[in-house]
Formats: structure tokens, sequence, C-alpha cells
């Protein structure tokens, strides 16, 4: 299969982009926001961090999962809070969320957008109670939490999220010795990113004002994250197979952003224009019911077989790893060690706040390409739906 | 004896006075003379004839928000004289003169603003042929005040010039130059019920001075001259701060309330907020017509931005709106600031040298129409003056670093060294005299720094010139009040003992030269009110003298500070002990007392203006008539009451003790001391003056 584009690929311009830190679900003022709000000024801030003003941008593509006050008004009121209202469209598809909004701007851009916004955002905390009229129902209206109860219930097969993951181990016959083991690496690999510094080049601290304009507090880490021990995770009461409160993720609430554009537009708005981020491919399955985590395993081989490349020729690989099963069950499925992957920290261990998580994935991995010199960058994960999505971005060149 | 000899000698000034521009002479002439130019009667008989032959005054556009304020200011001042207003507007158009009675009501009483709205006749026509009704009313003054659209405004002069050759015409334009439309400019500025200042253009052509600044200046108006170009001062100042802070958006994407927070901190105003409180969709207009016209003949540092050109025609405010409040803060490192700066400082500064190169009004006016009316803290010339050529030339050059377009237009730095002569270097003090009297004029309403330095090198200047006898007084023109200290300046002391000891004994010490380095100093008051440091520096006068209805007072304790211009001693050395009660009172209640009341305890004579004119001048040019004594040594203070209640009192008091026990040589250290003790307290901090700085500062 060759690598030889239909239309010219979209660009991602190196060191435009951004994306909050993600604190726990209730622990930080993100619980306080209405989270679209947040998300388009706080576009608007990373963008002049990184001097991209944002009249250079034509058209946003936002995405988020979680119902917020006043969505119907979708990119142009996110827009309007940046402070230039342009049109453009809401994306949402759970957990791959992050990475569709990319990849669907990226159609933007091929189909003759300039400069292309993505901002994707979530606010689980208090996520909406939703209430949806059944009118054939004995239960004439149903109030649910958005978030926990479709964790809980999916209805095409009325199985749990959590179930999937159980599910998927038992068919890959993993091992919870295993999992802890990884679990507490993907930490380690967290902190040992957090203290290089790695993580200031992406994520930036955002003061959060209440309506009388005074600080209700500044959002400057992944609060909620916390060191583990192996024999900690060891002694975690194990919730389905090799899924404890250890080595799964928890509810977070943040956003991303980035820019997608040509190649003439990257090189105007990097503050490094040597640097070429492209992209190459997608692929997106479905597997069977219940075992979402099989999912961005099937997703990559459809991707590398597509592209005809193997895992050999990656030079960065990101999962959205909800639950520590997934990298075990993708390492076993693909041949590879876990360890090479997620290699900068992961949705595992920073949170998951759905709409933004695969963005910021997205974000770090290119982001370690370049500190590798470039190469092909593989982002994937699951989502809600027993799906998996996969993408391959080529970064040319960098180097610290 | 009086000296006779001083009487027509002519008149020697440190630069020239603002009143010469109305071609109303010199503030040592009001004094010579022993009443001002002109009275309002022989002002308003000028213009609109002798009482028993009034005309009317017209104002076109009646219901806008010019129009209907215009129609207020001018209304109640011509009232009381007969002439009778006619407000003219389309059929149909909103009502803006009945919004405008209850704010009547609150400043003249309810008798008072039904007089007002009585003499108020309400015309309409459709645009285009004048309503015939409106000869009856003899019209001899038109102020238009209609849509700011060139071609409807000449038709609209047609019209009235066809009818009423004579009548004089003034437009409020914002923006057209007199030259293109062919009558004169009267262009006022926001909120146009209250504010007094208006820029003057005469009509194209005409050989001598009109009667209408006179008029206004008589009326208690400021009116301004200006030069007939583009936009004048006032909106290059506005329309172009907004435009800088619109561009810094462009280049930063921080939003438009926080930009405004940082020109409030940096230059004075809130340009944003200014348009939405004025009603973003005309005021956008107008800041757009103005910039595309400024553009248009100066190039990239006006031109509009497509964010302006959206906004004239949305009519979008530039704040969000309640329900949008602002969510996510901007803070800015050190190097981001400095770019900021940039953005904002540079563009005043490249203002500055158009306004000096195209020589667009004197340059005290000029520098006073952006702190009156653009609420500048300091003028633009103040700004680049206290920039320094260098640095001016510094800050212009990283603008254009950062916006290059910028440099392509009106930017004249050679112009900037204006600023080194004498009219650059006193922009709020000048200096006159006749070779035996001088007077020192202020024109800015409060002290600050640069009034402090200006009135230091005015006393140096007629030193220098050998006179000995000086009036000091507001200016006649700009200054129809003395407000007290700028407590901007006091910001540092509170986090600064010696910053607040620093400008209580400099300022203090400025103060004693009217003491102790003339052989006669006078203080002469008009207008509404002297009041804090302003009262301080003129008491330090051999005599004060003052209209009797100006109210005299030291709001200090209100703030709280401690009165810091040796007010809490030099007036107690100044009258005896059974007086005493009395300024304690002003300095513990913070109530002013008019000076008819103060005579004799807190000033020397309160007489009707005119007389209190020539009072002035018979004290400057008399000799040895009934000093009150000043007492130099230390004070017996066992007649003092006790303090009243709080921090503040006891402060003061505290002070009034402390500087009068020690000898007058030692008083002022003493005074500065406490003063600058006060201002880090807590009281200092949470009072009005920490309160402004946290307003200001905080962005």
């Amino acid at each position: 299969m060759s690598l030889e584009p239909m239309l010219p690929r979209p660009r991602i311009p190196y060191g435009t982009w951004g994306s909050s830190y993600f604190p726990a679900w209730q622990q930080s003022a993100l619980a306080e926001v209405n989270i679209g709000q947040f998300a388009g000024e706080a576009a608007g801030r990373i963008y002049g961090r990184r001097k991209v003003p944002v009249s250079a941008i034509d058209y946003l593509v936002i995405g988020s999962t979680v119902p917020w006050h006043w969505k119907f008004w979708t990119a142009p009121l996110v827009s309007a809070c940046f402070g230039r209202r342009v049109p453009g469209y809401h994306v949402e598809q759970a957990c791959a969320t992050g990475l569709q909004a990319v990849l669907l701007a990226g159609a933007e851009v091929q189909a003759g957008r300039e400069v292309v916004g993505v901002v994707t955002f979530d606010r689980t905390s208090d996520s909406p109670v939703g209430v949806f009229p059944e009118r054939r129902a004995h239960q004439r209206t149903q109030a649910i939490a958005d978030v926990w109860d479709n964790f809980g219930f999916d209805p095409a097969t009325s199985r749990a999220m959590i179930a999937t993951a159980g599910n998927a181990a038992r068919k890959y016959g993993l091992d919870r010795r295993e999992v802890d083991e990884l679990a507490l690496y993907r930490h380690q690999q967290y902190f040992d990113t957090l203290e290089s510094g790695f993580l200031d080049r992406i994520l930036v601290p955002l003061e959060v004002l209440g309506v009388n304009g005074r600080s209700i507090g500044r959002v400057d880490a992944d609060a909620g994250v916390r060191p583990l021990t192996a024999a900690a995770l060891a002694a975690m009461r194990e919730l389905d197979r090799c899924v404890t409160s250890g080595t799964q993720t928890h509810a977070s609430d943040g956003m991303a952003t980035l820019l997608v554009t040509s190649r003439e537009q990257a090189r105007a708005l990097s503050p490094r224009p040597e640097i070429d981020v492209q992209f190459v491919a997608k692929a997106e399955v479905r597997v069977a019911p219940a075992m979402m985590p099989e999912a961005p395993a099937e997703a990559v081989k459809a991707l590398l077989q597509r592209t005809g490349l193997s895992l050999d020729d990656i030079a960065v690989m990101k999962n959205h790893n909800p639950f520590a099963v997934n990298d075990a069950l993708f390492a076993k499925s693909l041949g590879c060690d876990w360890r090479t992957m997620n290699r900068t920290g992961s949705p595992l261990v920073w949170g998951h706040p759905q709409g933004p998580t695969l963005t910021r994935v997205l974000i770090e991995g290119l982001e370690e390409a370049v500190d590798l010199g470039g190469g092909f960058v593989l982002v994937f994960g699951c989502a809600a739906g027993d799906v998996g999505i996969a993408a391959l971005f080529q970064v040319s060149e960098g180097g610290n | 004896m009086t000296l006779a000899t001083t009487a027509n000698a002519p008149i020697t000034s440190l630069r020239a006075s603002t009143l010469s521009t109305l071609g109303l002479g010199s503030p040592l002439d009001c004094f010579r003379r022993g009443r001002l130019p002109m009275t309002p009667e022989e002002a308003v008989s000028a213009v609109f004839g002798p009482p028993d032959r009034r005309g009317s005054l017209v104002i076109s556009g009646a219901s806008g928000i010019v129009g209907a304020g215009k129609t207020m200011q001018l209304g109640s001042r011509l009232e009381p004289f007969g002439v009778r207003v006619v407000a003219l507007d389309m059929p149909g158009a909103p009502d803006g003169i009945g919004r405008q009675y209850p704010g009547l009501v609150r400043a003249f009483g309810r008798d008072g603003a039904d007089r007002v709205m009585s003499n108020i006749t309400r015309l309409t026509y459709d645009g285009k042929s004048l309503p015939p009704q409106l000869r009856e009313f003899d019209p001899r003054f038109l102020l238009e005040a209609i849509p700011e659209i060139l071609d409807v405004k000449r038709s609209h002069y047609e019209a009235f010039r066809a009818e009423y050759p004579d009548l004089e015409i003034r437009s409020v334009t914002s923006g057209f130059p007199a030259r293109e439309l062919g009558v004169g400019v009267a262009h006022p500025a926001f909120p146009h019920e209250i504010n007094k200042m208006w820029e003057m253009v005469e009509e194209p052509g005409r050989d001598e001075p009109s009667k209408i600044p006179a008029l206004l200046w008589a009326l208690g108006l400021v009116p301004v001259p200006v030069a007939d170009h583009w936009s004048f001062v006032l909106d290059v100042i506005f329309c172009g701060v907004t435009q800088a802070a619109i561009r810094y958006h462009r280049a930063s994407n921080m939003p438009y309330w926080k930009i405004d927070k940082w020109v409030r901190k940096i230059l004075g105003p809130n340009p944003f907020r200014a348009h939405d409180a004025i009603g973003a969709k005309g005021a956008n207009f107008l800041t757009w017509s103005c910039l595309q016209h400024l553009g248009e003949h100066y190039g990239e540092l006006f031109t509009p931005t497509t964010e302006l050109v959206e906004r004239k025609e949305s009519g979008q405010n530039w704040y969000p709106p309640n329900h949008l409040r602002p969510m996510v803060d901007w803070e800015l490192d050190a190097a981001e600031q400095a770019e900021l700066r940039a953005w904002l400082v540079g563009p005043m500064v490249q203002m500055a040298s158009l306004m000096l190169e195209e020589e667009r009004a004197h340059p005290a006016l000029a520098n006073a129409i952006g702190e009156t009316c653009a609420q500048l803290s300091h003028g633009v010339l103040a700004l680049a003056r206290g920039l320094g050529l260098e640095g001016s030339r510094q800050v212009v050059s990283d603008y254009h670093q950062l916006h290059p377009a910028a440099a392509e237009g009106a930017w004249f730095p050679e112009a900037l060294t204006a600023l080194d002569g004498p009219a650059g270097q006193q922009l709020y003090v000048n200096a006159e005299h006749d070779g035996t009297v001088g007077s020192l004029t202020l024109s800015r309403e409060a002290y600050n720094w640069d009034v402090d330095a200006e009135l230091n090198r005015a006393i140096d200047w007629l030193k220098a010139e050998g006179i000995e006898r000086v009036i000091l007084s507001g200016d006649f023109h700009l200054a129809t009040q003395l407000v007290g200290a700028d407590t901007a300046e006091f910001f540092p002391a509170l986090d600064d003992e010696e910053q607040g000891y620093r400008v209580s004994h400099a300022w203090s010490t400025t103060a004693r030269r009217l003491h102790d380095e003339f052989a006669t100093s006078v203080a002469f008051l008009h207008g509404k009110r002297c009041l804090g440091g302003m009262l301080e520096l003129v008491l330090h006068c051999h005599y004060v003298v003052a209209e009797s209805s100006v109210s005299l007072g030291f709001p200090e304790i209100t703030l709280p500070v401690v009165p810091g211009m040796e007010g809490c001693h030099w007036p107690f050395r100044r009258t005896t002990a059974d007086h005493w009660p009395r300024l304690s009172e002003l300095l513990f209640s913070g109530r002013p007392v008019k000076a008819a009341l103060a005579e004799g305890w807190l000033i020397d004579r309160a007489a009707p203006l005119d007389e209190a004119l020539a009072s002035a001048w018979e004290l400057a040019t008399g000799d040895g008539i009934d000093r009150r004594p000043l007492a130099e040594g230390a004070v017996e203070t066992s007649a003092l009451a006790a303090a009243p209640e709080g921090a503040a009192a006891a402060a003061i008091h505290g002070t009034i003790v402390a500087s009068l026990s020690v000898p007058l040589a030692e008083a002022l250290e003493q005074q500065s001391r406490h003063s600058g003790r006060f201002m880090p307290s807590p009281e200092c901090r949470g009072g009005v003056v920490g309160q402004t700085r946290n307003r200001v500062e905080r962005v």
C-alpha cells in the first residue's frame, strides 16, 4: 500500500498546541465552570502563548461528549469565547472524540479551509442529568447522570464499560500481576515525565475566575494523580478480571487544542517551521460486543496493513488506555513490549475527561517524536460501542 | 501703599497662557483689571442679542446622545438669560430629551428642572426643509448634532444658510475638519451633560474670531481652540488608544476586558468600557469613522482593524455579556508586559509627535484634553515628556518592531524636541509678570509630581526675572476648581513609608517657597472648591483671597490620609487658638466650609468675584497690609481638643501635636514623617486610596 495521499496532507503546526491540566473530577475550579466557555477562553490564552493570533483561524471543530449549557451553539460560541466568531461544528464520538475531531479538521483543510482550530473539552464533574422522555415506556421520563450511567450501561449490549475490560482480560488470558506491574510502570512514566519538564511544553496553567472576577482556583496540576506502590496495587479489590481502581482511569475535567492547516500555513504559524507534522492515515474498527479493549489493537492492525508499515517503523506509540488491560492486550496481540509505548504518560494515569483525552495524547506523542528527531507517531484508543480508532502522523524532524 | 507702576506694563510670560488662545487676555490681566474679561451677560448678548431682542439656540439632532446632552448643558445655562432653545429632530426620533429630566432634577431641583425644560421647544422637520415656525424663535446659533455623514451635514447647513445667512453654525462632529464641513466645529466630550470641554474650530475663511468660544467660556464651559485637522485632538487620542488596544488583541488574543484593565493601569482610560457605556453601536461607528479618515491621511497607525469594522457593523459590545462573564484570567510575564507596553505606549507617543508636528493645539490644551476627556492619567505630551526624548523614540521603535506598517506615517520624532521648550515643560503651570507682580497659574485641578516640578520651574523663572510679588491662582480656563492631591501619587506609599515621606516632604518644600521666597504672595481662589493638598499649598501664601462661594476643606480624613503638605500645623500657626476648633472641625470632619465663613482664621479675604480679584491685586501690589502672623516657634497645644475616635483621627491629631510642638523649621520633617507613616496603615490601605489602587492596578 502506498503512503502517497490523494489529497495534500493536512499539517499540524508544531508548537502551536496546548492543553489544560486534567484535574480529577470535583477536585478543581473546573468543576464550577461552563466547560465550553472555559475551553474557548483557554484556547485563546494558549494560542496567545504560542503567538498564534486567533484572527488566523477561519474554522473550528469542537469535540465534547458531556452536555454543557448552550452546546446548541457549538463552534461559533466556543470561538466567540476566544475572540473570533468562526463557523464550525461539534464532534462527538465518546473517547475517540479528541482524535476524530483532529482528523475531521484535516478533512476541512483538504476541502479548502486555511486554518482549522480543534478545541476539545469535557467536564465530567457534575455531569448533567439527562431527561429522556420515552413515550412508549411505563416510566415516561428517566433521569440519568450522563457520565456514570452511560459507563454503567451500553444499551446495545446491556453491559457496563468495566465489563468489557474483564471480558477482554479473560479472552486474552491476562495476568493480574502483569497488569498491576503495567499500571505501576505507567505511573512511574508519568511522574518521570512531569519531573523532566516535558509537560511544561504542552500543559498551560490557567487561573479560573468566578462571576465576580476573582480567582476561584488555579488549574496547574493533574490533580488527583498520586504515586502508586506495587503493594498498594496488589491489595486493591478486583472489580472484574484484572480491573481494580488502580488499573483503570478516573473521570477528570479539561480541554486541549491544536491547529490543522496546510504546509504553507503551518510554516507561517509554527515557531519551528522546519518541523513538518503531517497526517498519514486513519483506521477505525468495531469488535465483538463488550470487547472494547480489543478494538484499538484491531484498529492498529488495520492501519498497519493499509499503510504497509510495521510497528518497527513507528517512533512513538500512544494508546488511550482507560484500563491497563488495554495496553497489556495490545502488546500481546501485536507482539510488542508495552514498556515502549505511552512513554510520557497516558490517560490511565492522568485521567479521562473524554472529549480532550486523545487530543492531549496526540500532542504528547508529537512532542515526543520531535524529541526523538522525528518519525511516525501512532495514536490509538478505544471508544464506547466497542470501537477502536487509530491514526498515523509523521514528524519530519526535530530533536531537542 | 499701592504700586502704581504696574497697571499697564507689558506682560512677559513663561509661555503663552491658554486663556489668550480664546482672545481673552491673560490671567494677570484679570487681576489688573479687577474683573474677568467678559461677563456671561456680555457674552450672551454678543451672540443672541440684547435682552429685549434675544434670539435662540437651535440644536439639530437634539434627541441623540450628543444633542440631548448638550441641550441640557447649554439649556440650563442659557435659560436664566432668556435664551430660548429649539430642539430640532426628525419625526419618530427616540425621545432623548425627556430622559434627561431626572438628571436635571438632581442638579437643579424640580422647579429648576421645570424651568429648563419649559424653555426648550421641540420641533420636527423632514431633514430637507426647515419648519416655518422656526422663524418665530429668531435663531442665532445652530449647534448641529446630526449623524456623521458629510453630505447630510452639508445639505443641512445649506438649508439653514438659505433661511438665516448670519446664523452661527457649529458642528459637534467628532471627525470632519471644518474645511470639509464648511462650518465651524464645537466638538464636545462625553459625558455630554456634564463634560465642560469643547474642541473649537472657527468657520473656514473667517478673519475675526467668532464670539462662540467666549460665550462658552463665560457660561462656565471650557472651550479649547484646536487646529483644523482630521479628528482634532480628543478623537485622535481616544480613537487612537482604542485602536492600539485592539491591535494588541490581534497580536496576543488577550480579551478586550483584560486589555481594558491593562490600558487603565498603564495609561488611564478604559477604552472598551467607555465604548460600551456610551453605546457600542454609535461609539463603534464614530471610532471607526475617525480612524478611517485618519488612516487615509496618516496610514497604518490609525487604519481600523477588521475587529473594529465588524463591531462597527454589528454594534456588538466589547465586554462579554453578563452570562459569559470572563472565566480564564490572563497573566503576563515580564517580557509579555514589556511587549504590551510597547503596543500601547508606542502609539501614544507617536500621536504626541503628530500633535506637536501639526500644532493641533496649544501644548497645555492638547495635553489637558487627554486627561480631562480621555481619562489619561498623564496627557499624551506629559507622557512623552516623562519618557524623555530617547525613551520616547525607543518605545516607538519597539512598537514599530511589532507593527512595522505604523512606521510608514505620522511619526515625527523631531517634533518631540518641542517638549524641551517652555511650552512643553510647562503643561500645567504657567507664570507671567508685568515687571513687578507675577502670577503663577495652575491648569491641573489635582496636584501631582508634574505640577510640583512645573511649579518649581515657574517659581525659579519668576525669581530669575526679579519678581518678588506673586499671585497664585487657577488659570481661569482649564482649572475651574482645585481638588487636592492626585491620590494616584500615593500608591507607592501604601507599601513604603519612605515614599509617603518623600511625597509629603517634597511637595511641602515647594509650598514653602511661596512663603519664603517672595516678599508678597497672594493666593486667589475662585470656582467651586479648593480642597486638600491644593488648599494646603495656597495656605502657604502670605494672603489667601477667595470668591465667597468657594468651598474650602480638608477631606483627607474621609480617604483617609494624613494631610501631608503642612495642613496639620501651618493653618494653626497662622491663627489664634480660639480659632483652632474650626480648623479641627475641618480636619476631623472632612466637611468643607464656604470661603465667606472662613475669613480671618483660614483665609484673609472673601468677596464677590470682581471684588476678590481687585482685592488680590491690592494685596499683591500693596505694602504691609494686615498680614496674619505665622508662629515660627514651638506652639503650645494644650488648647487643642482631644482627637475624635478612629485611627485616622488619632493619626491626624498626633501629627498636629507633633508638628506644632517643634519650631517651624522642624515642623515640615515632623509632618512628613507622620504623613508617610500613616500611608501603609491598614486604615489607609483599606480606604479610598487603597481601593482605588486596587481598582486601577489590579489587572
